[in-house]
């Protein structure tokens, strides 16, 4: 990654375009899937959502696995797409924004407290 | 039987590795295995995010191999920590049921 790409994301634009020329070729309850794997997903990113692209590669390449098998979506992922997505995201450690959104006022309720002599 | 789910996901992890244990497979069909033993509501998201942990925590082995259908597959294998922890997780396994029969005997 050089420098250009670290500040425009111009390498994350790249990634997110192949992925999604990967899910055209993809069954349409496949594809409807992963919109809704995107959705659960996407509250978990960092700034740049680059936290993301290696766990969403690692999904789309289970999806290309088993849609080769010709197994339905159904099969694959049950009925709880959302509980698959948050077991991905617990797995990597991903953490999402609403995280750092209480760590920073945890920090400052106890910085605030602190000044006031506590 | 139903419902079975939430009894099983602590137990799956262990059961994963045993079926890698004893050769190496791929997700489809470590799902296929459980399916079989009864266990028919474990999907292949279940088993792939099991397998993700147990790649991160560094107790397999993946390996690419190409398929004739499609892309290829990762074929998944125990290494050395994979089978210490194995072994643990019979160890636990044995303590727990053990445990749980004694329960069920005195209550007769």
């Amino acid at each position: 990654m050089n420098f250009w790409e670290t500040v425009t994301g111009s390498d994350l634009t790249k990634e997110w375009k192949a992925f999604e020329a990967r899910v055209e070729a993809l069954p349409a309850d496949y594809r409807e899937a992963w919109e809704q794997i995107k959705v659960s997903v996407f509250p978990h990113s960092d700034f740049t959502g680059r936290n993301l692209t290696p766990i969403l590669d690692g999904v789309l390449g289970l999806l290309e696995e088993t849609a080769a098998d010709g197994l339905s979506i159904h099969e694959v992922l049950g009925d709880d797409i959302d509980g698959f997505c948050a077991a991905l995201t617990g797995e990597e450690g991903a953490r999402s924004y609403r995280d750092r959104w209480r760590e920073q006022l945890n920090r400052n309720v106890a910085k605030k407290l602190g000044q006031l002599g506590g | 039987m139903d419902d079975l789910t939430e009894m099983l996901k602590g137990t799956l992890e262990g059961c994963v590795l045993e079926i890698i244990g004893s050769e190496e497979a791929y997700g489809y069909a470590i799902t296929r295995r459980l399916n079989e033993l009864g266990f028919a509501d474990v999907t292949e998201g279940t088993i792939y995010t099991i397998l993700v942990r147990l790649e991160k925590n560094g107790l397999v082995q993946a390996t690419k191999r190409p398929s004739r259908q499609g892309p290829p597959r990762k074929f998944y294998a125990l290494n050395e920590a994979g089978r210490e922890e194995l072994a643990k997780f019979w160890a636990k396994w044995e303590y727990l049921s053990s445990r749980i029969d004694n329960l069920k005997e005195s209550g007769r």
